[in-house]
């Protein structure tokens, strides 16, 4: 057994076959002195179905990773600590009011990019938020209809066989999940009772985790180690549902590839990207470049890629890459049992109220849901220091009631603002390149929200019978914004395409494209956006516009 | 590598399943029907509707017997499978209901009272049987009321989530049935001598017909609700939710039409119904093997995947179906 971190795996014509111990599988390879039709960097929840996609109508394409090439039933331990090997924990700089815990919440490190570790909470954003400037009065508007989306939605839901609930109680109507909502576990029913006694709707959250096999993953069997990469293939991660389509379709995925700078060429335009591999720096030739690389490693790119032609970074005529960072609030209401509720079996979110997304009766912008929780000891270790204070004798009693224990987070929705951005540091990291500053403070309506929204998951937990409640009052987690897209090139970096203003080959297909981030988890949003821009290039080349 | 579609041993397994399913269904086509008395020809193409004139056999007590043993076999049948699933089933529930034990017991004894009633060519009702069938009867309407407390307990109620995981409400009637077919069985045994069997005054051939064709949607509704919390992801899946629903209008027409008529059809779909309950069982084989660690841990797979013993359940009530077709067939009584 290869260490995936040593060396690359997708090298020699194959691939690493994640359904196989040991296995691979056939990978096509192209020349760097040739150019490529498209260079994606990155291959998460963006990169994975634009990768597939464009391969599947027949473009060339290479994937570019910095992370490793995973085989999940061999290489995933059952150890919180041992998997932060999929985060993205190299150095940056954080500050500003509220600085932004890095890591499992917020990044990813391996093909597949963060899905290989997300909680698999796969929500369509509600229809109003595409138009929240005009419609709701905050934010700003997406390029985007609404209906269109809800088509790229059920594409996405599809090919990643979503289990979800056979009607879902919010929004417009939707074609039914893929597969069958899971079973609940303690903690959901908890969440059930408390929304019951609020007198809100709730429903089995719908998950990218099988709940029956599919080709040839298991269904779930409900380990808990969900967000700990899932060791079975249930989990539909990029790594498992689209990439090996990629692979079959063609594309190249090159592992452990850090992606440093974008070439431009005399006409402006993007003519390649230097990427570190095995040890010295290389050069690929495309004539496209797509950035996936999230909310922090895309803007990083874009201004590393400065050059005398573009002394602010590429695609930054708006002043706009980096700025316009948004995460998400992720606060929670714990508490304890009196009977037994093992709220680590299963995956961590299996049951959601949206109830106060499509609720407007509140004196604060944007909207958010809360979802049952599950956190394995390690994570709830540092809960109960972290916001309870305790320690010693205090917390080994506390540890022994973790089987009692349950608990509600939110997913909120905070504003856009400029001075929220990532920035580059002077320093270095391994690969000589400068790191991000990531500066972020929480404004007066983030603050209004989260205070609402622990309000009402605290009363819904006592009504519940949940005692000993307490509040997690400082969390955060998902990345959006910092490459906004829109309709005017002087307010937005890319377009409703995903395609820069600036430069016409190049992209960017990841959350960064978010002008505003919802109240949901981003990552089916990003997906069904990736396929409809891997559809709308390919109308472009059949038009001659690319 | 398969993203949709399964590869390596599970297609090569599914493969072969499919193709012995298509033979034993030829065979059983090529079967020769058993011939009423006063037709000795038979037709190797079923569907083809050959003798139009009603056939008249004389009254034969022995058919009589011979059907209700035919019962007794088919009640065995669905008992056994109810044994089996309700025990792998509850002990996955830890038993933590003492009253959990209940169908293992009624079970255990209607497949005894079925064994004996397969082997007995005797006329007339046993009391032992009638008891032990009566109890399973009962015993699947109890299981019923059971299952719909743990439902209604659940958040959310009656909703598709508590159908599909809570205890399954359609199971205990499984019992019910194999008790019911018992206990006709014995009705039928009580006729005298020589005259037209009847149950209750009607024509035994089309109570029971009547009363399995109902079973048999029953059976289908359960299978068709698990089916689809499996997302029907094999399209094998949909096997058990057409062919049942067609076997049991086919033997519902029958057993509200003409008598003593022969039914090729009927009689071929019911015949691929009960070999439906088996291949069902195997493509069950196949889909715990789909679950994590497959066969090598079966421990944890027999109880999670799909429950190998449910699906013969199907062929316990095709068994019955073509037993009352049986005297339908050979007891005109218009």
């Amino acid at each position: 057994m290869s260490d995936p971190l040593a060396a690359p795996r997708a090298i020699q014509g194959r691939a690493p076959d994640v359904f196989r111990e040991g296995g691979w599988v056939e990978m096509r390879e192209f020349s760097e002195s040739e150019a490529v039709d498209f260079v994606v960097i990155g291959t998460g929840a963006g990169g994975g179905p634009l990768i597939t996609r464009l391969a599947e109508q027949g473009f060339s394409v290479v994937g570019f990773d910095a992370g490793p090439y995973f085989r999940p039933l061999e290489d995933f331990a059952s150890d919180e600590t041992a998997q932060n090997q999929l985060y993205w924990l190299d150095e940056r700089i954080v500050d500003g009011e509220n600085p932004i815990r890095m890591g499992g919440n917020n990044s990813g490190k391996a093909v597949g990019g963060s899905t290989v570790h997300f909680a698999m909470v796969s929500l369509r954003f509600r229809p109003e938020w595409f138009k929240s400037r005009s419609l709701l009065g905050y934010g700003a508007d997406w390029p985007l209809d609404w209906r269109e989306m809800w088509d790229y939605y059920g594409k996405a839901e599809r090919a990643l066989s979503i289990s979800g609930p056979v009607t879902y109680p919010w929004g417009p109507k939707r074609p039914r999940y893929p597969y069958r909502a899971h079973e609940m576990n303690g903690a959901a029913e908890v969440l059930a009772r408390g929304a019951e006694a609020m007198g809100y709707k709730w429903s089995p959250t719908p998950l990218a985790t099988v709940s029956a096999p599919r080709g040839d993953s298991p269904p779930c069997v409900y380990r808990g180690f969900c967000r700990f990469g899932c060791s079975t293939n249930a989990k539909q991660s990029q790594l498992v549902a689209f990439i090996p389509r990629a692979l079959a379709a063609g594309a190249e995925i090159r592992d452990l590839a850090m992606v440093g700078r974008i070439e431009t060429g005399a006409d402006g335009r993007a003519t390649g990207v230097h990427y570190f591999r095995e040890g010295r720096w290389r050069f690929q030739r495309a004539r496209n470049v797509v950035v996936a690389g999230y909310a922090i490693e895309t803007p990083r790119l874009l201004l590393n890629s400065a050059n005398d032609r573009y002394p602010d970074g590429l695609a930054n005529s708006s002043g706009l890459v980096g700025r316009n960072l948004m995460t998400q609030s992720n606060q929670a209401v714990y508490g304890s049992m009196k009977d037994e509720v093992r709220w680590n079996k299963g995956p961590p979110s299996l049951s959601i109220t949206e109830h106060w997304n499509y609720d407007d009766r509140k004196d604060f912008f944007g909207g958010y849901c809360w979802m049952a929780q599950g956190p394995l000891p390690i994570e709830w270790v540092t809960v109960l220091t972290g916001s309870l204070g305790l320690w010693g004798e205090q917390l080994r009693e506390r540890m022994k009631n973790y089987n009692h224990q349950v608990g509600v987070k939110m997913v909120g929705e905070m504003l856009p603002n400029e001075n929220n951005r990532v920035t580059l540091a002077d320093e270095t990291d391994q690969y000589g390149l400068r790191i991000p500053r990531i500066t972020y403070s929480w404004g007066d309506n983030d603050k209004a929200l989260v205070a609402h929204a622990l309000d009402k998951m605290q009363t819904s937990m006592e009504l519940a019978g949940v005692r000993d409640t307490f509040q997690q009052v400082d969390d955060t987690n998902h990345l959006a914004g910092t490459a906004r897209m829109g309709s005017d090139p002087r307010s937005s970096v890319v377009n409703a395409d995903c395609r820069s203003w600036d430069i016409p080959n190049l992209w960017v297909c990841d959350g960064s494209i978010f002008p505003t981030t919802g109240g949901v988890n981003p990552s089916l949003t990003i997906s069904a956006i990736a396929l409809r821009t891997a559809d709308r290039i390919k109308a472009l080349a059949d038009r001659g516009e690319l | 590598m398969g993203t949709s579609k399964p590869t390596g041993d599970t297609a090569t397994a599914i493969a072969v399943l499919s193709g012995a399913t298509v033979l034993g269904g030829v065979a059983l086509a090529l079967r020769q029907p058993r011939a009423p008395a006063n037709d000795t020809r038979a037709s190797l193409l079923p569907w083809v509707e050959r003798s139009k004139a009603p056939a008249v056999p004389p009254l034969d007590s022995k058919a009589t017997v011979r059907a209700a043993r035919r019962l007794n076999r088919a009640a065995g049948t669905i008992a056994a499978s109810v044994l089996v699933d309700s025990a792998i089933e509850h002990y996955r529930g830890a038993f933590h209901n003492e009253a959990m034990v209940t169908p293992l017991i009624s079970a255990s004894l209607s497949l005894l009272a079925s064994v004996h009633g397969t082997a007995d060519d005797r006329r007339g009702a046993h009391v032992a049987r009638d008891l032990v069938y009566a109890a399973a009867g009962l015993t699947g309407l109890v299981g019923t009321g059971f299952h719909i407390y743990n439902i209604s307990r659940k958040p959310g109620g009656f909703s598709w989530q508590n159908l599909f995981y809570s205890a399954p409400l359609g199971a205990p009637a499984a019992i019910s049935l194999s008790g019911m077919l018992g206990f006709l069985s014995e009705r039928l045994r009580n006729n005298t001598t020589d005259s037209r069997p009847t149950i209750l005054g009607r024509p035994a051939g089309r109570v029971i017909g009547l009363m399995t064709s109902l079973g048999l949607m029953g059976t289908v509704g359960e299978a068709g609700l698990l089916h689809f919390r499996g997302a029907y992801h094999n399209p094998a899946m949909y096997l058990p939710v057409t062919m049942p629903p067609i076997a049991a209008a086919l033997l519902g027409a029958s057993a509200l039409g003409e008598a003593g008529r022969r039914k090729p059809l009927t009689r071929w779909w019911l015949r691929f119904t009960a070999l439906l309950g088996f291949v069902g069982s195997g493509f069950h084989i196949i889909g715990v093997a789909r679950n994590m660690g497959g066969w090598r841990n079966w421990k944890q797979n027999l109880l999670d995947g799909p429950p190998i013993p449910a699906p013969p359940s199907f062929t316990g009530l095709a068994l019955a179906g073509l037993a009352a077709l049986g005297l339908l067939e050979d007891h005109p009584d218009d």
